[in-house]
């Protein structure tokens, strides 16, 4: 094999996968006005979740291939959260942030609980993971959802409700929209791609689970991503290659830079920091708005002057 | 007479504050008919249409479609039942384009489908009735009136049975208006029943066949095109205020000698939220003791000219001088210490701090030096004004959000009148107050300038106000400020031409 | 027949009081469940949790909680969510240890009380100086470049990691430790714990009052910046003009702008109060109990500066509901460790071989105590009607 071939392979479209379908998954939510400050925890749940999946084959003698299974648990659970957050916050006029903030805390909770028990039963996870060569089956995937979806959005009338929601929801209601149900669609269809993120992340890209998993941080950088590329399925692209092949160069970087391990990781962060300043000091902000309702809490019956 | 296409029964509707907005109200809506609602600001009016429209649950009565009762749960529910509304603001989504708008009320376009057949239906209509805007172009690029042309073409392919117009052309010029009666006589001649809603009494008499009159929330009256005349009316609209409520001039313009140029505007150009010319080379000065007034339909640069003169919009070209000093983008802050006064636009936005009393309201902007508040002070301040202005509840520490809106803005208006000292600077500074508290108001206004010699400049979509108490007017057009007029002598007509396009 | 949201006439009275109490019931109650789902009885696990109210343990969490509930009360004030109080607090560590490993490092056992004092002293106020700055450092991003502070400060609470976990494993480096990536023990002339000693009489209800007691006065210092800093707090909001322009900027920013006011230089000013007093804390912290700093950098504040969000949360943002709240919310977390300790907790974890998820614990008791709170907060304002 090419060393450089064998070098995409094993190390940027894995790290790719990951973060492209976090953010997508992230954009979509949030295109329709909900803010997520969950996304971490939701994708820290969604690789908890992919383990739990991923042995049940095995247990239950099953006749599907573990990591896709894997898949499926976290999809699930991912779009069950989401249909939580997305109805919750479109019925009752709360904190956006808040709810998030606590489902993130809460999601890192039930993460660990999936996870521990896979990982002490069974150890190594090799054997449930996704084998090498899948991840280019799997960034296949990824890129076609992503041109899907981003058509779906600029094109169609449901891509429309999605972003009028997003803008103003009691304008697109008086225009006939019904916000709740647009609402839970992004919603479950986002958590259900970060999810999605999260298991490739375990099951083609780490390979192994650990408690401490849930301190790497790695949604928000996706956070700052999505933000920086205006939400878009195709700007996101370029940006989470560039990411992921930041983040899981690490050791390479370090070695050939000859710096500090804890410098090395400091790097993403810092990138996404100054993504986002970038984003909000330029023309981006205005190429790339957010939708003008994005957090704002929503009360069918608001009296106005 | 043939049975009600739509009726409203007892309908009854408190809001949180104690507030009656509508008590046993009932009206029947028959077809083929132009049936207005008429009513000053608070009379109910705008509440019992978004009741019919599905935003608001009434707590009593009944609402009977074509002889069946029905309950509206929701927009999309009213517009399944044949049910559409325009407002005063239009409810499009500034971001998307004409298209997607129009699909998103559609239930023939099915939830996949790309805007080709949306497209193809907005052309037919459009030619039938002259709109010639690009069914692509994006919404906030369009005029006000484009806008509510939009609204009334979504109606039509929505086959409205039942068309509610909610102050939608209450403030466009007489000859634009008469454009859309030509359109809303197709509905009329179709069998369709159209409601409006206005508190201007000719509005009202230009097309009514039937006239419904509310006040402080109860039906007052209903009379038919034969019987109806502005007299009639004004008594029903109004009662016993009627005698402190007047459109008459206070003095005649320049009664009052004025003195030095306080505001001085040289060629202003500003820009708007996305990057357009908003202002296009203004120029203005306003003297002390002078009430300068700007006429024009909203969306034409007058808000993005008033806060940049304040401040808090960037100018890109020009000067804006107050007493001589040059306070071209130095900020609110040097603009305010100069003693101007500010009364924006959605006052409950800008203005206010809906968490925070009174008292902390009126400390905000009156203990701007000191490192610690005199609360005292404050506090004595703020009950002069609540007794002043009569503000209701009575009372200092009262959360400005428990407020109603009419007092939110009484509490506004009296605060910024007794902080100005140089200059006002107002847009639609009665703006949802009664009629007998508008006239107050405004009386304020010129007490302030005469006695005070106060710089006023304001800016009102409301045509009426502007000629009652200007000295001289403007208006203002696609950011171009024509004028001045006298008030009294101008032909109304040639103001109202002016104001279109 | 639907439901409806309808907005309450009048704001329910005692609302606050109400829903914070309902979202601590939900917590112990999901947590409860949780507990119950992995084989345990529920009974012990309320019982601990109840039982940890009386329990001497809380007294340290709860002097920094509370510390940490007015920094954060500050800036919530404002609207402006910090949640970066921990990098706040892992700079201010930083400052300290500067001072008192580097600058001023010795190994006598005892020094002249004014040397002593002085290099405490200078201590704090490097520490608050750091909390400051880095808080600042957030505000400064948010009120300039109008980016959420929310993904900022979490983002900086990782970069004060990295940049802990770079000092510590470098210049920082204890010399005094072998195998160990931590700093050196702080030097004993500069600890401001107050040793106390006791003896256990075998009552319980003795040994409990005698128990709050040592922690008391062993924290002593800490209490007396305690108190000033409520007092600072109380008259910052409310008597000053500053703590006015921060409740406006809370409640409505644009008014702020329309009365002349720089949001940006109260956004600023607003974060750097709020990571001074979180500086501060760190501080008083690492002087009187965690003494020295070990990688990696996130396990040494035990998710204060997250804690710490609950605490003024369910203070109602009450400038004397503070210390009410902490003391809960130490009660229920540690409570929640406590619950890990339990002989049945023990075996459940080792029959489904989750030893060590401790830490999943403690998160799903506060993550459910939070979001039960800030869904339940609408009942404040709202209520829900059935509509015929």
């Amino acid at each position: 094999m090419i060393p450089q071939l064998d070098y995409i392979i094993d190390k940027i479209l894995p790290a790719f996968v990951t973060f492209y379908l976090v953010s997508l998954g992230h954009s979509i939510f949030e295109k329709s006005g909900i803010l997520n400050l969950a996304i971490d925890g939701v994708f820290f749940t969604g690789t908890g979740a992919a383990l739990l999946g991923a042995i049940l084959p095995i247990i239950y003698n099953i006749p599907i291939s573990p990591p896709v299974m894997g898949v499926l648990v976290a999809t699930l659970i991912a779009a069950i959260l989401g249909l939580f957050m997305s109805s919750v916050l479109t019925f009752l006029p709360i904190s956006h942030g808040a709810v998030g903030l606590s489902l993130q805390f809460f999601s890192y909770g039930v993460g660990i609980m999936l996870g521990y028990y896979v990982r002490l039963a069974y150890g190594t996870i090799y054997g449930v993971s996704f084998a090498r060569e899948d991840v280019i089956y799997l960034s296949i995937v990824s890129l076609v959802i992503g041109v899907v979806l981003h058509l779906l959005i600029e094109r169609t009338k449901i891509g429309a409700a999605i972003r009028a929601v997003g803008e103003n929801p009691h304008s697109a209601a008086a225009l006939g929209v019904r916000v709740m149900a647009i609402r839970i669609v992004a919603g479950m269809i986002g958590f259900a791609l970060i999810g999605f993120g999260g298991a490739l992340f375990i099951l083609s890209w780490q390979r192994s689970w650990d408690v401490k998993l849930f301190t790497l941080g790695y949604g928000w950088l996706a956070f700052a991503t999505a933000l920086a590329a205006g939400r878009h399925p195709i700007v996101l692209i370029p940006v989470s290659l560039l990411f992921g092949g930041l983040v899981n160069s690490q050791t390479d970087i370090q070695s050939r830079l000859g710096i500090p391990a804890d410098v090395a990781k400091l790097t993403p962060f810092l990138a996404a920091l100054a993504l986002m300043l970038t984003y909000s000091t330029t023309r981006l902000r205005r190429i790339f708005a957010s939708p003008s309702s994005l957090g704002k809490p929503y009360y069918k019956e608001e009296k106005s002057i | 007479m043939s049975s009600p296409l739509l009726s409203v029964a007892n309908i009854t509707k408190t809001f949180p504050g104690g507030v009656v907005a509508l008590d046993e109200v009932s009206m029947d809506f028959h077809p083929g008919e132009f049936t207005v609602i008429l009513g000053e600001n608070g009379a109910g009016k705008s509440t019992l249409v978004k009741i019919m429209y599905g935003i608001y649950t009434p707590d009593k009565g009944s609402i009977i479609l074509k002889g069946r009762e029905v309950e509206i749960k929701s927009s999309l529910d009213a517009i399944k039942k044949g049910i559409v509304m325009v407002s005063q603001i239009p409810q499009l989504i500034d971001r998307l384009t004409v298209v997607e708008n129009i699909s998103l009320s559609l239930t023939r376009i099915g939830m996949f489908e790309t805007m080709t057949r949306v497209r193809r239906f907005f052309k037919e209509v459009g030619e039938k009735i002259g709109i010639k805007v690009n069914p692509d172009a994006k919404v906030w690029s369009l005029t006000y009136t484009q806008k509510q042309l939009i609204e009334i073409t979504r109606a039509i392919l929505l086959d409205a049975m039942v068309l509610i117009l909610d102050e939608a052309l209450t403030y466009l010029p007489l000859e634009e208006r008469r454009k859309f009666y030509v359109y809303l006589n197709e509905f009329k001649e179709k069998g369709r029943s159209v409601i409006l809603i206005t508190h201007k009494i000719p509005e009202a008499l230009e097309i009514a066949d039937k006239i419904y009159v509310l006040r402080r929330g109860k039906l007052v009256g209903a009379l038919d095109k034969a019987s109806a005349n502005v007299d009639k009316i004004r008594d029903l609209m109004f009662g016993e205020t009627a005698k402190t409520i007047t459109y008459e001039r206070f003095t005649k313009p320049y009664e009052t000698p004025v003195g030095d140029i306080v505001l001085n505007i040289k060629n202003l150009v500003v820009e708007g939220d996305y990057g357009e010319i908003a202002v296009n080379n203004v120029s203005l000065s306003v003297r002390a003791g002078e009430i300068i007034g700007i006429a024009g339909v909203v969306g034409n640069g007058q808000r993005e000219l008033l806060e940049a003169i304040v401040g808090l919009r960037r100018v890109r070209e020009g000067r804006v001088i107050i007493d001589n000093h040059d306070v071209t983008n130095k900020g609110v802050k040097l603009t305010r210490e100069s003693g101007v006064g500010f009364i924006p636009d959605q006052p409950l936005r800008y203005a206010v701090s809906a968490d925070n009393n009174i008292v902390e309201n009126v400390a905000a902007l009156f203990s701007r030096k000191n490192l610690v508040v005199n609360w005292k002070s404050m506090r004595e301040l703020s009950e002069k004004l609540i007794n002043e202005y009569c503000i209701y509840p009575p009372r200092p520490e009262i959360h400005v959000k428990l407020l109603s809106g009419g007092n939110i803005m009484k509490t506004v208006v009296s605060r910024e009148l007794e902080y100005a000292s140089k200059a006002l600077i107002a847009y639609n500074p009665t703006r949802g107050l009664d009629e007998a508290t508008s006239t107050f108001v405004r009386g304020k206004i010129k007490e302030k300038a005469v006695n005070s010699k106060l710089a006023v400049l304001f800016a009102s979509e409301d045509l009426d106000e502007v000629l009652q108490l200007s000295d001289s007017l403007y208006v203002m057009n696609r950011g171009v400020l024509y004028g001045p007029f006298d008030p009294v002598s101008t032909p109304r007509s040639k103001i109202e031409e002016l104001m279109v396009v | 027949m639907r439901i409806v949201l309808v907005r309450r006439k009048k704001p329910l009275k005692y609302g606050g009081l109400v829903v914070a109490l309902l979202s601590l019931l939900s917590g112990i109650f999901v947590f409860t469940i949780f507990a119950w789902l992995i084989g345990v009885n529920p009974y012990p696990v309320v019982e601990t949790i109840v039982t940890t109210f009386i329990f001497p343990g809380v007294v340290k969490d709860f002097i920094i909680l509370t510390l940490l509930g007015y920094a954060l009360l500050i800036a919530f004030k404002g609207a402006l969510w910090n949640i970066g109080a921990e990098g706040q607090m892992h700079m201010a560590f930083l400052a300290s240890i500067y001072i008192t490993l580097i600058v001023f490092f010795t190994t006598e056992k005892s020094l002249p009380f004014y040397i002593s004092i002085g290099v405490i002293l200078l201590s704090i106020v490097a520490a608050v100086a750091a909390g400051a700055l880095w808080g600042g450092l957030a505000g400064v991003i948010k009120a300039y470049a109008g980016v959420d502070e929310v993904p900022v400060t979490l983002i900086l609470n990782y970069i004060a990691y990295f940049i802990g976990d770079i000092l510590v494993y470098g210049p920082f480096r204890g010399t005094y430790v072998y195998g160990y990536a931590r700093t050196d023990l702080i030097p004993d002339p500069y600890k401001l714990s107050i040793p106390v000693q006791r003896q256990l009489s075998g009552n319980a209800l003795i040994d409990t009052v005698t128990g709050y007691i040592v922690e008391f006065a062993t924290y002593a210092v800490w209490i007396v910046a305690l108190i000033l800093v409520l007092i600072f707090t109380y008259w910052l909001l409310n008597k000053s003009n500053i703590g006015l322009r921060i409740k406006i900027l809370g409640s409505n920013p644009d008014y702020l702008v329309s009365l002349g006011y720089d949001v940006r230089k109260t956004t600023v000013l607003t974060f750097m109060l709020s990571g001074a007093i979180a500086g501060l804390t760190a501080a008083l912290y690492y002087h009187g109990s965690l003494y020295r700093i070990e990688y990696p950098l996130e396990y040494n504040t035990a998710s204060y500066g997250y804690l710490a969000i609950l605490v003024a949360w369910l203070s109602m943002l009450d400038v004397y509901l503070v210390p009410l709240s902490a003391y809960i919310v130490s009660a229920v977390i540690l409570g929640s460790q406590r619950v890990s300790s339990l002989p049945s907790v023990r075996e459940a974890f080792i029959r489904l071989q989750l030893g060590g998820a401790e830490m999943a614990f403690k998160l799903l008791m506060f993550g459910s105590i939070l979001l039960a709170y800030s869904i339940l907060r609408f009942i404040q304002d709202y209520e829900l009607k059935v509509v015929s």
